[in-house]
């Protein structure tokens, strides 16, 4: 393929990769699947019952790569057995994907809370009614995405894996990256905006979300407003750049043109890790200066 | 009937490839920062996801890259040079914009809470984790640690997945030889691949237990146990997909 047209499709995967990392945050951030839902499962323990929805279905990657592959091989089917036209088949695909998604997250919610009956927790059928829609328009995103990114990537970039393989692993690593990045904001942020901006949360804290909204009691959109905010955004741009980064040095130095040029490839996704490092220790410097201490160095004082 | 020993026999090399494969694996899980659920709530550091999920993305994007560039370049350094960069390249972004959302969103700046000074950069660790954690954030020994941790991870990956593709396109006697763009081929062996990565990073989360913040963490010492069962367990393994992968060149590919 001509290289400036590469590029093009390049940028319109990467593209598309935001998009489906943007979503699978926002759609844990809404129903409440990730590692931060283990404080929305615990609360009503503590007895703090909430109206947050609470489902996590399975862990966020094993999830995606679900949704992905039930996507993906719906749409194949379309095109091969059926001709549909690839984007027209991809967009029912995500459908089907979405609707698999909203059945699990109903029943996930069902029961996950009629569990926690014994700690008078409720379920709250107009949350269900409300939310379930909205999960299943970012489920919808994020397959459609994540498989535009491996139909672009299997008939125009040539990669090897079968589109259903590549799509599956895409959906490891799009939920794997939002676990990772964006449920931190929703987490750590969100859940537990009455302690001090500024702080990790105290372990003894634990389970004392916060579930009182702007307005009425807070809900899994609330959090949502937020995190599309900030963790959200922010998950697409790391998905996007592992997806764009991944093929980008392939494009610059293609390995097919020589042993030496396969070596270049891997040497500039070293450099693009070195700078990454070197971003992130200057991020540490610069906060430990703005933030400062969280307690006073009594050791040094008692020897001065 | 398939020739078991006919398949096994030329592959010998290939299956002491997968099975170091499967044991690089095991050891790199200890190098890559796993912070689980308590991470996502600022409470441990590391990144917020837990082991094997984390481990399993990496290293996927590392088969991803490989199989990219073994359809280009069949290269041995090349492929699993590029399974190391792909898998390092994919935990990079994912702990800078990590460090994002912890210093601008959460606001708290990136401590061990295992060490009183890094071993890298020499700043104090101890006087800036907030009460009530287990530190937050990446700090840089844990980026470092995370980096050798994914093109170790990346590395064995490319291993497993270079010996299998080489299994399935040997000449073996009286069939053509696949190709390295054959589907089924491909399907299998990354599918082969994939399992067995989750495989190897399962047995180290018992090593684990939740967090580890890198090679610094006390816990990264028991590395050694993971390795030797790792080793005993892809044995078997590498045996089964080489005869697999192997009977599937013997057939055509289907």
């Amino acid at each position: 393929m001509e290289p400036l047209i590469s590029m093009g499709v390049l940028a319109l995967i990467g593209a598309a990769a935001t998009i489906a990392g943007a979503s699978e945050d926002l759609e844990s951030d809404v129903g409440s699947q990730s590692n931060a839902n283990s404080q929305v499962q615990l609360a009503p323990q503590m007895g703090y019952v909430h109206r947050i929805y609470n489902k996590a279905i399975a862990g966020e990657p094993v999830s995606n790569a679900l949704m992905c592959t039930v996507g993906s091989t719906g749409a194949l089917v379309l095109i091969k057995h059926f001709g549909f036209s690839p984007l027209f088949a991809l967009v029912i695909g995500a459908l089907i994907a979405a609707m698999v998604h909203g059945s699990y997250s109903v029943t996930a919610i069902m029961g996950r809370e009629a569990s926690q009956a014994r700690f008078k927790q409720p379920i709250y059928l107009d949350l269900i009614r409300s939310h379930t829609p909205v999960i299943m328009a970012f489920a919808f995103l994020t397959t459609f995405s994540t498989a535009v990114v491996s139909y672009l990537m299997v008939y125009s970039l040539e990669h090897p894996f079968p589109f259903v393989l590549l799509s599956f692993l895409w959906g490891v690593v799009v939920g794997s990256i939002g676990s990772a990045t964006g449920d931190v904001h929703l987490g750590a942020e969100r859940q537990f905006q009455q302690i001090p901006f500024g702080e990790g949360l105290n372990a003894s804290q634990s389970g004392q979300i916060v579930r009182k909204g702007e307005s009425g009691l807070r809900n899994g959109i609330d959090n949502l407003w937020f995190c599309s905010k900030f963790g959200g955004p922010m998950t697409g741009v790391s998905f996007g750049m592992v997806v764009f980064l991944g093929a980008w040095i392939l494009e610059v130095f293609n390995p097919a043109d020589g042993v030496a040029m396969g070596w270049l490839s891997n040497v500039l996704g070293m450099v693009i890790v070195i700078v990454f490092g070197i971003w992130n220790w200057h991020i540490e410097k610069t906060t430990r200066e703005e933030f400062g201490p969280f307690k006073e160095d009594k050791g040094e004082e008692a020897t001065a | 009937m398939i020739d078991i020993v006919g398949v096994i026999a030329p592959n010998l090399l290939w299956i002491l490839a997968i099975v170091i494969g499967g044991t690089l694996i095991s050891i790199s899980v200890h190098f890559i920062p796993v912070g689980g659920a308590p991470a996502a709530m600022a409470q441990a550091t590391g990144i917020g996801t837990g082991t094997v999920m984390l481990a399993a993305g990496a290293g996927i994007a590392g088969i991803i890259a490989a199989g990219a560039v073994m359809s280009r370049n069949q290269d041995f350094g090349v492929v699993v040079g590029a399974a190391a960069v792909g898998a390092a390249v994919m935990l990079a972004a994912t702990m800078i914009v990590g460090t994002w959302i912890y210093a601008y969103g959460v606001g708290v700046m990136p401590v061990s809470a295992k060490v009183k000074y890094d071993p890298i950069t020499k700043y104090r660790q101890d006087l800036y984790v907030s009460q009530g954690t287990e530190g937050h954030g990446i700090p840089t020994v844990t980026y470092v640690s995370s980096t050798i941790g994914g093109l170790m991870g990346g590395l064995g990956a490319g291993l497993a997945y270079y010996a299998l593709m080489m299994v399935g396109t040997y000449p073996y006697a009286g069939v053509t030889p696949l190709e390295v763009e054959n589907l089924n081929l491909v399907g299998v062996v990354a599918s082969f691949v994939i399992g067995f990565f989750f495989i190897n990073s399962v047995i180290p989360s018992y090593n684990i237990v939740g967090t580890i913040e890198g090679f610094h963490d006390p816990k990264f010492k028991r590395w050694p146990k993971a390795a030797v069962a790792s080793f005993i367990a892809s044995i078997p393994l590498a045996i089964v997909a080489v005869v697999a992968v192997g009977a599937l060149a013997l057939v055509g590919g289907l």
